[in-house]
Parts: structure tokens; C-alpha cells; sequence
């Protein structure tokens, strides 16, 4: 790095610390310090504290031209409280078959259904779940798709979910399971959970995952287990609040947590732009707002028809 | 101190206004690109070392354009790469000062927008920490927590983050600088 931008980025780091709680008169002094050192400092500093404090302005932009972060649970959840009503009634509800109700949304739908026991259960995009739960028994099946759960204490009537290949089998409170063709992921925030192969050729010791733990399972496979933060693994389950979150995700794996949500496709034809590595927080059907990112903030080359969007370089 | 002030307050009145076309200007009169950056830098502080030595000039821009040309044929005659066509034009003093853009007073709302598409040309993960810090008001152990990074990721991103904006907001691309190849070395001052 040259070293104009060396100090530019110190004197960077000067304004924002300056921002922080807990600047002192020491601090302060040492700022001084620096600033006297070299009118290469002053110039650097003054430069990004007059366009940053212009940037104050920022604060009066509308919430909802800001592409960040929108965490706020009621806001979301109000308008989709009412529809859960009426779903509830119609479209969740299919029918009875072997093995109880059938719970099920479409591309793009997210649904909250309360089980017998009462069990909450979240459903995501484009899930299918049997559910078979009584006062003696409590089992449910995930056909496909990812469903959140928060499961009703009963000590006598061990909660179990069947994908795939795995049994998960709850010990605690809030996690998710997710299930894309033969491969499982277990995603828990509070409590335990224990997840089993359902055919084991020979006794496997039992996988227990803790809050903060994500477990993910191919086919017949060993179960790999990912130590993560409580939060890092809360972002797993943002589709709650109607947002995805990326972080440190490749192109390709975002557009394919986008189409789950869409019926508009994003299909990658470049494996360079496949390749790089994004964050950020979009809603589920913000597919312009991503596709425009990668545009300008990457200068990547979009094709856009009615049911696609194509990166080709 | 309140020299120092005053300098400062000339500065960021008179002379950063100047930055889109002084960028040009540099960028027009210099082979490599990727210098323009420090190029300016060292221009500002020859603009404010002259200025505490001298006072305050009457008129900023040919004072600060002056300066540059000076800086750009000091530079080029250190025998850092730089085309001789370049040198003979700069010392002619065939500056088209004049033929630069005027500097425009920017409404509010004119800013606004422009705030908004610098903010938007940051990348996600910059953008969402800019937006915690600077829009919601957390602090960056705040914004750590809540995302789950280290504290030195956030200030790491929000320098990043800072530099892009502010060299938008003065008339830059506010594209996010990515460490570049470094300039021919200097020859003693």
C-alpha cells in the first residue's frame, strides 16, 4: 500500500475512534500529536472528517431505501400474523395421511403452524412436514425444505424429526432443520439437540449439538459438526425475519439461497463471478437489489429476462 | 491552534470543493492511474504548508491548481516515470484551469441522493457495518456483537467504508481502494 493511503487510513481510524465511548484527554493529545506531525496527516484528516461528517446526513435516509439490516421482528411479523390466520385454515392444513397432518408451503412461502403439543413450528420456502403428534408420541417428518422449531417441554415425550437419513432428536428448545435432497442440516440457538443416523450399520456414538452448533449430514455419511457464535448461527435462520444473510458466501451459494425463495432463477455462467465471496443482508425477494450490487459494486455482466437472471462474467 | 483552525476551515470550504476537477486534472497529467490518489494527498499538504507560510490567498483554485502543476513537474523531473510530452505541456503552463468544471453548490437533496448511491456502491458486508455504525448509532463493539465479528473487523471495514464515501461524496468513483502496486520511490526531499 502506498504510503498516502497508509495515512489515509490512519487518519481513518482517528475519526472513528474518536466516535467511540471512552476518548480521553490522553486521546485526544495523541491525536493532536500526529496531526502536528506532518501536514500530510492534516490533509488526509481533515479531507475524511469534512466528507464523513457530510455523511452524517445519512441518518435521514428512509429505513426502507437502506439495504442493511432490518432486525425488527414486529414490523415484519405484523402484516404476517394476519395472513397466518387464513393460511392456517386453508393451505397448511392438507389433509391426514399415515402419519398424521401434512404441512406444506410454496416458493416463496413462510408459514408459522402450532402443533398438538404445543409445539411451534416455522415453516420455510418450498417445505413439505408430516407431523404425528399426540399426548403419547410426538414424531415428524421433513420431506424437504427447512422448517424452525420451538418445541413444547415434556420430559416423558422425547420429540423427534426424521430427514433423510438422520433422526434428530430434541433435548432442548429452538433450532431448525433443513433438508435439500439427501443432505441434512441441524441448526440449534437454545438447548440441545441430538441427531442419529436412522440405519446404522454398526452403534455410532450419538452427535449432540449445544446452542451456537450446526450440524450438516450427506446421505449415509459421517455428520460434520461446525462450532459457530450464537449469533452466526441465529443468521442461519434470518428467513424468519424474511431476510437472508450472506456472510463470506460465494456468488453461487447466494444465488442458490435466493432461487429456494424465487421463481425467478439466478443462474451463474461464469465460474470467476460463481467464485467471489459476498456478504450482506438482502429480503428473500430482493433479487434486483443483489443483481444490481454485483453490478456496481463488482462490475459484473447481468442478462435479465421474465423468469431468469443471468451473470456471465 | 488558531491558525491551524482557520487553515483548516479554508480547507474544507474552499479547497476540497475542488476535488473532482483537481482529480482530473491529475489524472489527465499523469501516466499511471493508480497514482492519482497520493498525488492529491501530497498536493493538499503542499496547498497547506503554503498557506501557513504565506496566508490565506484570495482565490483558491488557482492557487491550488498552481501548486499541483508544480507538484506534477517536481515529481516527473525526479525522474519518476512520466512521459516528456507531459512535462513540456505542464511547464508550458497551458493549464485549462479555466476549462474545468465549475464548482456547483450541491442542494441538500442533491447530496442526499448522493450519499444514498455511495452508500449503495459499497459492498454488502461494508454497507451493512456503515449502516449499523452510521445510520443506526451502535458503537463498534455494538456492531460486532451483533454480527458476530471481532471488533477489529468492524473498524477494519469501516475504514474501508469511510474512504470509499468520503471520496464519493467529493466527486470520486467511491470505488473501495484495493492496495495497489506502490509508486516509484521518491528521491530525497
Amino acid at each position: 500500500m502506498s504510503p498516502a493511503a497508509l495515512i489515509e487510513q490512519e487518519a481513518a481510524r482517528w475519526i472513528l475512534r474518536r466516535e467511540e465511548p471512552g476518548w480521553t484527554e490522553g486521546d485526544a493529545e495523541a491525536l493532536e500529536a500526529w496531526l502536528a506531525e506532518s501536514t500530510a496527516h492534516q490533509a488526509a484528516f481533515w479531507r475524511l472528517e469534512h466528507g464523513w461528517r457530510r455523511a452524517d446526513r445519512l441518518a435521514a435516509r428512509p429505513p426502507a431505501s437502506t439495504e442493511g439490516w432490518k432486525p425488527t421482528w414486529s414490523r415484519r411479523f405484523a402484516p404476517l400474523a394476519a395472513s397466518i390466520v387464513a393460511l392456517l385454515g386453508a393451505a397448511v392444513w392438507l389433509g391426514h395421511d399415515m402419519a398424521g397432518r401434512t404441512y406444506a408451503t410454496d416458493v416463496g412461502g413462510h408459514e408459522i403452524a402450532p402443533l398438538p403439543d404445543g409445539t411451534k413450528v416455522e415453516l420455510n420456502t418450498d417445505t413439505r412436514l408430516r407431523a404425528d403428534v399426540t399426548r403419547d408420541h410426538r414424531q415428524v417428518w421433513l420431506d424437504k425444505g427447512e422448517a424452525y422449531f420451538e418445541v413444547a417441554h415434556d420430559k416423558a415425550h422425547p420429540f423427534t424429526i426424521y430427514a433423510g437419513k438422520r433422526k434428530v432428536t430434541v433435548l432442548g428448545t429452538r433450532f431448525s432443520v433443513r433438508r435439500t435432497g439427501d443432505e441434512v442440516q441441524v441448526t440449534v440457538v437454545e438447548g440441545r439437540v441430538r441427531v442419529d443416523p436412522t440405519e446404522a450399520p454398526k452403534p455410532t456414538p450419538p452427535t449432540v449439538l449445544t446452542a451456537g452448533q450446526i450440524a450438516i449430514a450427506k446421505g449415509a455419511a459421517a455428520t460434520l459438526v461446525t462450532p459457530r457464535t450464537v449469533p452466526e448461527a441465529a443468521k442461519e435462520l434470518s428467513w424468519r425475519q424474511g431476510m437472508l444473510v450472506f456472510d463470506q458466501y460465494t456468488v453461487e451459494r447466494a444465488a442458490e439461497e435466493f432461487n429456494r425463495y424465487n421463481r425467478r432463477k439466478i443462474v451463474v455462467t461464469s465460474p470467476e463471478a460463481a467464485a467471489i465471496r459476498i456478504g450482506g443482508t438482502f429480503e428473500t425477494d430482493n433479487i434486483d437489489g443483489f443483481v444490481e450490487l454485483l453490478q456496481q459494486g463488482y462490475g459484473l455482466k447481468i442478462e435479465e429476462s421474465d423468469d431468469e437472471v443471468k451473470i456471465t462474467g | 491552534m488558531l491558525e491551524q483552525e482557520s487553515i483548516r476551515a479554508w480547507f474544507c470550504a474552499e479547497v476540497l470543493p475542488l476535488e473532482r476537477a483537481l482529480t482530473r486534472f491529475i489524472g489527465r497529467n499523469w501516466r499511471n492511474p493508480a497514482d492519482v490518489a497520493d498525488l492529491r494527498q501530497e498536493i493538499y499538504a503542499r496547498v497547506i504548508e503554503g498557506v501557513g507560510r504565506s496566508g490565506i490567498p484570495l482565490q483558491a483554485k488557482p492557487y491550488v491548481f498552481t501548486t499541483a502543476r508544480n507538484h506534477l513537474i517536481n515529481c516527473a523531473r525526479r525522474g519518476q516515470v512520466i512521459s516528456l510530452e507531459s512535462v513540456v505541456e505542464l511547464t508550458g503552463a497551458n493549464v485549462a484551469i479555466d476549462a474545468l468544471t465549475p464548482d456547483r453548490v450541491v442542494s441538500a437533496r442533491e447530496e442526499l441522493s448522493r450519499l444514498s448511491a455511495a452508500l449503495d456502491r459499497l459492498p454488502p458486508r461494508c454497507r451493512e457495518i456503515v449502516v449499523l455504525r452510521k445510520i443506526e448509532g451502535l458503537t463498534q463493539k455494538q456492531v460486532a456483537a451483533r454480527l458476530g465479528i471481532a471488533v477489529g473487523t468492524v473498524e477494519q471495514q469501516m475504514v474501508h467504508g469511510m474512504r470509499a464515501v468520503v471520496d464519493f461524496m467529493l466527486g470520486g468513483s467511491g470505488r473501495m481502494k484495493r492496495p495497489a502496486a506502490p509508486r516509484a520511490k521518491e528521491g530525497t526531499q
